[in-house]
């Protein structure tokens, strides 16, 4: 995994604003990457953070079409903008069996972080928030603390802790 | 939703990616977090097909409007496009004279959908 960079610019702790218990699966049913996308689309609908999951997924899947957004080491970060989102979000899934996301080590994916957010001119927050991510889950120690914690609220220290440290 | 606007939806959010992809900086900065980016080539081949199914006015309005705009289809938030921030009147969402469901916002011009 590359390590991430931030915009200097960036004050404010993006990856503490975006954390809903909402948007949370603890454990995904499906373990194929195009019906986990869906699964994780569908929470967004859910939680009302769009009223059209289907054109959603679709931007979703086209920025999967170029190239993989699995990073290795248990985690994939898709990510995409879709006109149909009014506001930045975040699903954060779990997979215990693990899942198929043709990264770059072969490895299963085990935390997945989708980000979705609408088209904006020169908007670096939706980046620098897959970077926060990127950087939250470099250490395998935390990743073993997501994948154990028993409910949203540890996951959510966990990551605060994460993007702090 | 009208079908015209789902497919121009479709083509706005191709474009939107289209332009990031070309953006050296968005492109390096995907590169360095570690995500492979490949295969424009077919996105834009989507786009073709995508342009293609779109009735040719409504088309060349969103191709002329997009040189102005970086965004051209925006939701409408209770009354207010989104993209120019000014309140609509009460009769602008609702279906025009082809038929269909989507509308222009009267102040900027940019095609106006329901969330």
């Amino acid at each position: 995994m590359s390590p991430a960079t931030l915009s200097p610019t960036v004050e404010i702790p993006l990856l503490r604003q975006h954390l809903r218990k909402a948007l949370f699966i603890s454990e995904l049913r499906t373990k194929r990457k195009s019906s986990v996308l869906e699964e994780m689309v569908a929470v967004l609908a859910t939680a009302d953070a769009t009223r059209h999951p289907e054109g959603v997924l679709d931007a979703v899947r086209r920025r999967e079409a170029l190239g993989s957004t699995g990073l290795g080491k248990g985690i994939a970060v898709p990510h995409a903008r879709s006109t149909l989102i009014t506001e930045r979000s975040m699903v954060i899934a779990r997979s215990s069996k693990g899942i198929d996301f043709d990264s770059p080590d072969g490895l299963p994916t085990h935390l997945c972080f989708l980000i979705v957010a609408p088209p904006l001119e020169r908007d670096p927050v939706y980046l620098n928030l897959v970077a926060e991510i990127v950087r939250a889950v470099r250490l395998a120690k935390t990743r073993q603390r997501l994948l154990e914690a028993p409910d949203f609220g540890t996951v959510r220290r966990t990551l605060i802790e994460a993007a702090n440290g | 939703m009208d079908e015209s606007l789902d497919v121009l939806i479709q083509l706005q959010d191709v474009d939107c990616l289209l332009r990031e992809m070309r953006d050296p900086e968005m492109a390096s900065q995907e590169e360095r977090l570690g995500f492979a980016v490949e295969g424009i080539s077919n996105l834009e081949r989507t786009r073709e097909k995508l342009a293609s199914r779109v009735e040719g006015r409504l088309l060349q309005t969103y191709e002329r409007m997009s040189r102005r705009f970086f965004r051209v289809i925006v939701p409408v938030n209770g009354r207010v496009c989104s993209g120019c921030r000014i309140s609509l009147p009460t009769n602008t969402i609702g279906r025009n004279s082809e038929g269909a469901t989507y509308e222009f916002c009267e102040n900027c011009g940019r095609i106006l959908y329901r969330r």
